[in-house]
């Protein structure tokens, strides 16, 4: 059995590809793993109960709210954040400062859908809304409009609105990715 | 959040460490209720133990007679088993009506028995399925049918310390499905739902269960709109007699996501499209 006290855990989990080793609190949830201890800050905190979609990652390969799973949860498992999701190579640690024009050769085309698209106004919904999406396609690349409706219901958006949304990620789905 | 989380291996191990926990403790299995309550520090708990990789919880198995669903089960995971789409109708149906598809992935439905909300849908689909719950305390177990399960608003039978390790349904053959009504379509709570499940024979309804969810304290059986069904055969006239029936079986309340009469009044109309569904 572990026995998780504070401060005492050490976590092993794959993140966006590469392997990370850290000592954590063991009572820490795994959005503020993924923010205060990868610094990574694509997922965001939203309303903590699982309801906005803000925080939400994959874990081996399933669309999660890290809001509300532990991070000792992903020991030994694979997580990708949005700073996973461009094409190579593989980002770890956003430092804000990227170069922007190497940055949009990399977007994934679901990133670059929402672009043409117009699906980011203020863009704190967006990482949790095109993770949702990366589950989707990936399970189900054929996805009908209703589908992508219903697996976007885990995600709310205060000011785009979600038509563009859901034209984005079914244009998406006809790139070659 | 709590200071101190215990992962056991198994059952054997969390009876034999429960004694030097803190004393307020709490099992944490899918987090989706738990962790929220954290969040807004409405969890008190110094301990949490993590039951969530106990693999005697998630397996989803049968018997002759029986199909057991372990706690740890995720509501995502029954939808791909095919034990759960060939036996319990009404349950695969509620599925895609339960939460969000990512807190479908983490939520469990020992975790929607445990927190006993009176609009759960999970349970109020296992309910009409004729689920048991199977209960452990400190290595004993015993069985309770769930519908006796819940007590109150988040009120169980469940003792300190006394874990959920799954449900136990008959196999029987029959249709069944779940239906609800709340402010949207998808990721909803619901006004009321329905959830029934029906055995026909050459047309006539010989056994029926059917459960209410959100129209009561905790989730209900319409035992009296059962008793005029079964021996009928579906007609439009029976349909609309049951949901007449169920009208009166019922006294829900008014509360900040409706209104008595109109859940009185959607909980004919859900009984009425289940029916309409299952006669097709």
């Amino acid at each position: 059995m572990r026995v998780y006290k504070q401060e005492l855990f050490k976590i092993q989990c794959v993140v966006n590809g590469r392997r990370i080793r850290k000592t954590i609190p063991s009572n820490i949830t795994l959005l503020e793993f993924i923010r205060d201890f990868l610094d990574l800050k694509g997922a965001k905190q939203g309303c903590l109960e699982g309801e906005c979609g803000a925080c939400m990652v994959l874990v081996d390969a399933k669309a999660v709210n890290s809001c509300l799973m532990m991070a000792v949860h992903v020991h030994g498992k694979e997580i990708t954040t949005i700073e996973g999701i461009p094409l190579n190579p593989p980002l770890t640690k956003g430092d804000g400062k990227g170069d922007l024009e190497g940055m949009s050769a990399n977007l994934h085309p679901l990133q670059k859908s929402f672009i043409e698209e117009g699906a980011v106004q203020c863009g704190f919904c967006t990482p949790g809304f095109i993770i949702s999406a990366r589950a989707l396609l990936k399970k189900n690349p054929k996805a009908s409009v209703s589908e992508i409706k219903k697996s976007l219901t885990s995600n709310l958006c205060r000011c785009t609105g979600y038509e563009k949304i859901i034209k984005a990620v079914d244009k998406a789905k006809k790139c070659n990715w | 959040m709590p200071s101190i989380i215990v992962k056991p291996k198994n059952l054997k191990e969390i009876w034999k460490i429960l004694p030097e926990l803190p004393a307020k403790r709490k099992y944490l299995s899918g987090g989706t209720d738990l962790v929220a309550s954290a969040n807004n520090r409405l969890d008190d708990s110094g301990c949490w133990i993590d039951i969530t990789d106990i693999s005697d919880l998630r397996k989803i198995t049968e018997t002759k007679d029986k199909i057991f669903i372990g706690a740890g089960v995720k509501i995502a995971e029954l939808k791909e088993s095919k034990l759960v789409a060939k036996w319990l109708p009404a349950l695969y149906s509620a599925v895609d009506k339960f939460a969000s598809p990512s807190l479908r992935n983490m939520a469990t439905l020992g975790g929607n028995a445990g927190t006993a909300s009176p609009c759960g849908d999970g349970i109020c689909a296992l309910c009409s399925e004729r689920a048991e719950i199977i209960l452990e305390h400190f290595g004993k177990r015993r069985k309770v049918p769930l519908i006796d399960f819940f007590t109150g608003p988040k009120k169980t039978v469940l003792r300190k310390d006394e874990l959920i390790i799954g449900f136990e349904m008959p196999k029987w053959t029959h249709s069944g499905v779940h239906l609800k009504l709340g402010p949207r379509t998808d990721f909803a709570i619901s006004k009321a739902a329905v959830s029934i499940c029906i055995e026909l024979v050459k047309g006539k309804i010989c056994s029926c269960s059917i459960a209410l969810a959100s129209v009561a304290p905790t989730i209900v059986m319409a035992r009296k709109v059962s008793k005029f069904l079964e021996t009928k055969s579906l007609t439009s006239e029976t349909v609309e007699k049951a949901s007449e029936i169920i009208k009166t079986e019922i006294s829900p309340i008014t509360d900040i996501r409706s209104e008595a009469e109109y859940r009185r009044e959607i909980t004919g109309i859900l009984l009425q499209r289940a029916l309409t569904a299952l006669s097709n």
